[in-house]
């Protein structure tokens, strides 16, 4: 299509008009961004309101997470390694959700909005949702369990809070071993209605320097189920095994795993007994 | 008072420019931290400049061979070898020799690599050491910013010329790495300066012979130079591919043939470390970058540390240098560059770039090997689209190691800044006949007004990043803020500290066990000569160790440091840290206190 004398004079003033707004929407946008961003003040403000509310049992969570260690510079000291290496955030009835910038929390997606406050640049969301109640905590209890075969050398069972995909869990770690299960037996565990755990393996360097995968299967009471392959990809990955049919009994739980190539692999797993 | 000739204008503007760049570096570089690099090459360099003192010392007692020897030349040149070859290393130390003021007879004594036998006579033109150390890498981006201004205005007139120089400064990620005793923005000099000679040779003889001149210094800087030829031939070939449809070869030109002969001839001679077994010695300096580890580096949400096994990891992997680019250089440069692409494409053979620049026609009849460009068109848009792509089309390779981020192809950013000249050029253009009906003053005021504009959020945007420039991301991507959220790097090897170095001179006592995390202990010795730390901070080492050890801790926010924080929380036994430095809300380095401390 050919343009005529008019039409690219429009076409160029437009194309400098164009270039001329961008550069000036990019001077503005960098001159006024720093101070779109929250002050001291208003984390004080924030804090001293979940302060104001908060009760044991309650899960603060900072939106987006990248902002978590300033959320704890505030709120630290309510926020042990059980709430802030979590396996999941299912047991937490009510979640207190510091966010900036429209972001959201996947933590505080679902549930009632009970508190809705706005903080300068923070919003302080309180959301209450319905919660199972924990009838065994696996990592709490980990000291329960018995390992076959025993602990040897520097392989141990321990509870530990250990990183599996970058993020940080407070979990149950042991070492596969060659040739062999290790089974991981918890001798009574009271069950509900949904036994959930999950599984990962520990340490970006580990997971750097091998490549061997982990199969692990659970044993409730008699009843096997298999867990996904654990890889040096995969994640922190939580499965759900229904348990209604076991609910208020109390039974063994086992976990075996195995390796063919268990070399720097620290196997970790969270679970917990739900009703 | 004689009149300049535009050639003399031109000189005075590049120098003004040159002169800016580095005004602005020397301005800004105090508050840029040392990270672990850096420090190990200040370190290098002053080492390097030990070799130089002991044969002077040779020399003055009748036995220079000495330093010549096996041992006299292993004892200063060891160091940082077989990663580095020296030339950015000797220039940091003897600038650091020549300009820093000197205090080293007093309490720092201790710290220096080498022996302090005495003050040194200096000409002391800076008050911190890093800075003395600091001041040929400003001085080469100075260097870049009078080049590209120099190339450009062989096609472009001076407003979008001096536009293209500011542009290629006015980068965030770029002028982080501008201001810091590096080889990263040093590299990208020198791989302009080896293209500007190579497109000059093209029609110049002279220039063919400096082509390889400043190929062999390239190669002294940084192992990147390998690459340069194979850009270069790509253009050269296409240039010529009228001969390859004639079904001849295309003639080697003078700037190869001097690349190959002078190139290896002063990598060898530029550095002593080789002198010992020249064989055995270069073969380890190739392999330890041919199998070079990966390290860390976050994209996207993602830990990268291997080659990506799966395609869609690949995929994932090969996008990067191309992301970055996008979510790292100012939006208003992209645009101008993708309208000078454009512009550069539709370019008819043998057109100037743009009118009044420099012509493109054929200049003679038959190729020469001296002159291999003067009978066809030089095909500018080819050499802008090599020079652009090759270094991130390497870099997307997806076994090509990820760390580093932009660092690793900066070479590519002046030519992305020229492209922008030409797109500024063009709208200029364009915009003439609109501007018909105005006064002379208002069309002569124009085209400057819109280089100034276009400048403008380059020049604020990278004002605004700094000291933090490796975590700042564009318009597009939405700041500190928005890199983060997307998982983009925000850091790495330690430079994030500085600012908070007044935190931690104020812990007392406890900061006499503090644990630094990423910080080598090189940067450590450099903050105390530069008096911005108190001696009297200790460094407990490295690991789950060092934090045990420590009463105070550092840690820098990357993903793959994650387990370090869950050592904090058992060692120290809380999650709740004393301090954050953050960047507009953006968390880069914490602070923890053994048992919660105080805020």
């Amino acid at each position: 299509m050919k343009l005529s004398a008019a039409q690219r004079s429009r076409l160029a003033v437009g194309g400098v008009a164009a270039v001329a707004l961008l550069a000036i929407v990019e001077t503005l946008a960098a001159a006024i961004a720093p101070s779109r961003a929250p002050t001291e003040g208003d984390w004080n403000a924030a804090a001293a309101a979940v302060r104001e509310g908060f009760r044991p049992g309650d899960l603060i969570v900072a939106a987006p997470a990248w902002a978590d260690p300033i959320l704890r510079v505030h709120l630290g000291d309510l926020i042990p390694p059980e709430m802030a290496a979590r396996m999941d955030d299912q047991r937490f009835p009510r979640v207190w959700e510091i966010s900036q910038r429209g972001a959201r929390s996947p933590e505080g997606e679902r549930g009632e909005v009970r508190a809705d406050r706005r903080f300068g640049h923070l919003r302080l969301r309180l959301v209450e949702r319905p919660a199972p109640a924990v009838t065994y905590d696996f990592v709490a209890r980990w000291n329960e369990a018995q390992l076959d075969p025993p602990a040897a050398g520097a392989r141990t069972l321990q509870r530990k809070i250990v990183e599996v995909d970058q993020r940080l869990r407070l979990a149950v770690m042991t070492e596969p071993v060659g040739g062999r299960a290790v089974v991981i037996t918890f001798p009574a565990v009271p069950l509900g209605r949904e036994l959930a755990i999950a599984t990962g393996l520990h340490d970006t360097w580990m997971r750097k320097a091998a490549q061997g995968t982990v199969q692990a299967r659970l044993l409730v009471g008699a009843r096997a189920v298999a867990l996904p392959e654990t890889t040096n990809d995969s994640g922190w990955t939580e499965t759900r095994v229904d348990t209604s049919a076991e609910d208020g009994r109390t039974l063994p739980v086992k976990l075996e795993i195995r390796s063919a190539a268990p070399f720097d692999r620290f196997f970790a797993f969270a679970a917990e007994a739900r009703r | 008072m004689r009149r300049l000739t535009p050639r003399g204008i031109d000189r005075l503007i590049a120098a003004l420019l040159a002169l800016f760049a580095v005004g602005w570096l020397l301005a800004v570089e105090g508050g840029q931290g040392i990270g672990r690099d850096e420090a190990q090459y200040m370190r290098a360099g002053e080492r390097y400049w030990g070799w130089f003192e002991e044969l002077a010392d040779n020399l003055a007692h009748g036995h220079p061979a000495r330093s010549f020897s096996a041992a006299g030349i292993d004892r200063y040149w060891f160091d940082n070898a077989p990663d580095h070859p020296v030339v950015m290393k000797v220039l940091y130390g003897l600038s650091w020799r020549a300009f820093h003021r000197c205090h080293c007879t007093g309490p720092t004594r201790g710290l220096h690599p080498i022996p302090v036998r005495g003050r040194h006579i200096t000409l002391p033109l800076f008050a911190r050491e890093s800075t003395a150390f600091r001041f040929p890498a400003i001085l080469m981006s100075g260097l870049l910013v009078a080049m590209v201004f120099g190339f450009s205005r062989r096609w472009l007139a001076r407003a979008p010329a001096a536009a293209a120089a500011v542009l290629t400064l006015a980068q965030p990620h770029l002028f982080f790495h501008a201001q810091i005793a590096c080889f990263d923005v040093p590299i990208a000099v020198m791989a302009f300066a080896v293209a500007f000679a190579y497109w000059k040779s093209l029609r110049d003889p002279r220039w063919g012979v400096a082509t390889g001149l400043l190929f062999g210094l390239s190669l002294g800087v940084k192992h990147n130079a390998w690459l340069i030829p194979f850009f270069l031939v790509a253009h050269y070939l296409w240039m010529r591919r009228g001969d390859w449809r004639a079904r001849r070869l295309p003639r080697v030109p003078l700037a190869f043939v001097s690349m190959l002969v002078l190139g290896p001839i002063l990598f060898f001679l530029h550095w002593p470390w080789l002198w010992v077994a020249p064989a055995t010695r270069a073969r380890s300096y190739v392999l330890r970058h041919l199998e070079h580890e990966h390290y860390n580096f976050e994209y996207l949400g993602r830990n990268f540390n291997n080659p990506p096994t799966t395609p869609a990891r690949k995929w994932l992997r090969a996008t990067a240098p191309f992301v970055e680019t996008g979510l790292t250089v100012p939006v208003t440069t992209l645009v101008l560059a993708a309208v000078g692409a454009g512009v550069l494409a539709r370019r008819r053979r043998g057109d100037p770039v743009q009118p009044g620049g420099e012509s493109e026609a054929p200049v003679a009849e038959r190729p020469s090997w001296l002159r291999p460009g003067a009978d066809v068109d030089r095909a500018p848009g080819a050499f802008v689209l090599l020079q652009t792509l090759g270094p991130l089309a390497t870099l997307a390779v997806p076994s090509t190691p990820v760390f580093g981020g932009v660092k690793h192809f900066l070479a590519a950013m002046p030519y992305i800044a020229l492209s922008a000249g030409v797109g500024l050029s063009a709208l200029g253009r364009a915009l003439g006949p609109a501007l018909s009906a105005a006064g002379p003053r208002v069309r002569r005021a124009a085209p400057l007004a819109l280089a100034g504009l276009v400048c403008l959020p380059a020049v604020v945007e990278t004002q605004r990043s700094h000291p933090d420039g490796l975590g700042h991301y564009n318009l597009l991507a939405g700041g500190f803020a928005g890199g983060a959220s997307l998982g983009m790097n925000r850091q790495f090897w330690g430079y994030a500290v500085l600012p908070m170095l007044p935190e931690l001179n104020a812990r007392v006592p406890e900061n006499r066990a503090l644990f630094w995390h990423d910080v080598l202990s090189d940067a450590i010795s450099m903050y105390k000569r530069d008096g911005r730390l108190s001696l009297g901070i200790g460094d407990t080492g490295f690991g789950e160790d060092g934090i045990r050890r420590s009463q105070l801790g550092i840690l820098f926010y990357e993903k793959h440091w994650a387990k370090y924080e869950a050592w904090f929380w058992e060692s120290y036994g809380t999650t709740r840290p004393v301090f954050v430095r953050e960047r507009e809300g953006v968390p880069m380095v914490t602070l923890y206190a053994r048992g919660g401390g105080t805020r």
